[in-house]
């Protein structure tokens, strides 16, 4: 090791000092419980029947991959994802390039699409099962107002769990889509008016712009956002909940359902560390791509 | 009045623009002007399906104040209000330290344990919720690993709001550190040094010059982990069993199954509880667009 001088060691010690609360509390509630829920899920463990805790080795693993529920609720959350990142995208792409205008009022609406990211998430799946009720929720008044749906036809669009999580997935769109703006928004404000300048000389419309200059100028900012949104979207919980009140509609909710229900905390752990390793391996490659960021830009 | 400027990232011509805004604001008000319009109809109305009441009635908010029910309700905004701030305060001062190491000092490690940081803040909150429910059934111990030395031993935790702050702690230390460092680092290394030069000790560099310019970075770090905690729901939904601690999100979901879906009363509960997070972004806007991009973009 290289020597230090006196400042840099002085450094160190500070630096040491700083970060000794945070060490201690996150050792603490975060690292050793994640390793204890390691542990556990090779354990026999059942907070309701009393017995103790005894290592059954790989049989979580086994009970948990060969569960239908759970590779059931596993597809369902990976479609959950799929369908609100992409819409989410699209139309948090659109509304960031109506944004990133220039016109009068343009800090209302900037401020205006707030408003369905700050409510409440699970007010916002009660919201949205209110408007999807049969008969007189708002949504079969409005359509039958517009004769999109014939009079005497009333779906229950939320009849069956698949259903119920292409709902939910609108209403995760309708709450979400503002937070992916607001990143798209932050990455437009970054393309230098010149690129679309020299563009117009070559008589480019809108659609020509957008895909030879914005998305390549934006796909960074796209691909962070897109990561953050998938992370976020696959462990969805509290929607669902109120959406489909079946655990097999996504995996968080049936991991809480093994867990907090049953009380089987060895199958629990087992079943929530095997969903952690799909986003684990998202994670590495967001965090590869942010320090490849941060390399460049030192 | 001053003529706008067009620029020439202006690429939408202004026609479709309008357009585009007119939907934009339709989609994103219509939902909730419905829930606030249903909050002040009538049963009847409701089961009729109008959309806007033609005799709008504050009763389902009486309703929702009322009683047992509404003292249940109160209680949980106060749980809630608690959690949250106790939160955002316990993160915020511990995180700052730790975000000004990350950001100012060279010490081993130091780019690794900040991704590491990072790996925690984006790990879902499932991983560690079983081992968090055991650890609150017993209660903490504080003392020296390794040896028996104990100096605290705290009562079972569940069912208290002290389980949720905790909880939400873990969730929230990452994400401040991990957006406060991304701010110090902003902050110009030369008022550091002159600082220094003039003989300015290093706590005193960092109370006197780098968190006074960092304040806007410290309000978007304290609102968004403020809104973050009070929209959480599966662990307050996993530590909670009685009013004692139940937050806000966990008694609307309650107050619904014992009354059979009133949709009246969830819209004015859901208004109710949706008002503080909408009423913080409103006033800070700015900084929450800040605090979003700061976040995800910047790193």
């Amino acid at each position: 090791m290289a020597k230090l001088s006196k400042r840099q060691k002085g450094d160190m010690w500070f630096a040491i000092l700083l970060l000794v609360p945070t060490i201690l509390v996150l050792v603490r509630i975060f690292i050793w419980p994640i390793y204890q829920s390691l542990v556990w899920s090779f354990y026999h463990y059942n907070l309701l029947d009393g017995s103790a805790a005894r290592f059954i080795g790989l049989k979580n693993y086994v009970y948990t991959l060969t569960d239908p529920q759970f590779w059931m609720s596993t597809w369902r959350a990976i479609y959950f994802t799929v369908f609100t990142c992409s819409i989410e995208l699209v139309l948090g792409l659109f509304s960031a390039l109506l944004l990133n205008q220039v016109f009068r009022g343009r800090t209302i609406f900037r401020a205006m699409i707030i408003i369905p990211w700050a409510s409440l998430t699970l007010v916002n799946g009660l919201l949205w099962n209110w408007i999807l009720q049969p008969q007189n929720g708002a949504l079969q008044v409005v359509m039958h107002a517009l004769h999109l749906l014939p009079q005497h036809a009333n779906p229950n669009w939320l009849a069956s769990t698949d259903g119920s999580v292409i709902w939910a997935g609108v209403a995760d769109i309708w709450k979400m889509t503002p937070f992916m703006t607001l990143l798209l928004l932050a990455g437009l404000q970054s393309i230098s008016g010149e690129l679309y300048e020299a563009s117009m000389m070559d008589g480019a419309g809108f659609w020509r712009k957008v895909w030879s200059i914005t998305i390549p100028q934006l796909t960074p900012a796209i691909i962070v956002a897109l990561v953050l949104r998938i992370m976020g979207t696959f462990r969805v919980y509290d929607i669902l909940t109120v959406f489909t009140g079946d655990p097999s509609s996504s995996v968080t909710y049936l991991t809480m359902n093994y867990g907090f229900r049953y009380f089987y905390m060895g199958k629990a752990s087992a079943m929530a560390w095997t969903s952690t390793l799909f986003i684990l391996a998202l994670i590495i490659v967001y965090i590869r791509m942010m320090k490849k960021n941060m390399d460049e830009q030192t | 009045m001053k003529r706008i400027q067009k620029s020439s990232s202006d690429i939408i011509p202004s026609g479709y623009l309008w357009t585009g805004l007119i939907i934009l604001a339709v989609v994103t008000l219509a939902p909730f002007v419905y829930l606030v319009a249903s909050s002040l109809s009538n049963k009847v109305e409701l089961l009729d399906g109008h959309l806007i009441p033609h005799h709008p009635t504050f009763l389902n908010y009486v309703h929702l104040f009322q009683g047992t029910d509404g003292a249940n309700f109160l209680h949980a905004m106060l749980n809630s209000v608690e959690v949250a701030i106790l939160t955002t305060l316990i993160s915020m001062i511990i995180g700052v330290f730790a975000a000004y190491a990350f950001a100012r000092l060279h010490f081993p490690f130091r780019i690794t344990s900040l991704f590491a940081v990072l790996a925690m803040q984006i790990l879902p909150s499932v991983s560690i919720i079983v081992p968090l429910y055991v650890l609150f059934r017993n209660g903490i111990t504080i003392g020296i690993p390794f040896t028996h030395v104990v100096f605290y031993h705290s009562p079972p935790l569940l069912d208290t709001i002290w389980a949720l702050v905790v909880a939400y702690t873990a969730g929230s230390l990452p994400f401040v550190i991990w957006l406060m460092s991304g701010y110090f680092q902003s902050v110009p290394k030369e008022l550091e040094e002159a600082a220094t030069v003039d003989g300015t000790g290093r706590f005193g560099t960092m109370f006197k010059i780098i968190l006074p310019l960092s304040l806007p970075g410290l309000a978007a770090t304290f609102i968004f982990t403020l809104l973050n905690n009070w929209d959480e729901f599966m662990f307050a939904s996993a530590f909670t069993t009685t009013f004692a601690s139940k937050t806000v999100p966990v008694a609307i979901q309650e107050f619904i199954g014992r009354h059979s879906m009133d949709w009246g009363l969830m819209t004015a509960g859901g208004f109710i509880a949706t008002l503080p997070p909408v009423i913080i972004s409103f006033f800070f806007y700015r900084y929450i667009v800040n605090g979003v991009t700061a976040g995800g973009v910047k790193g």
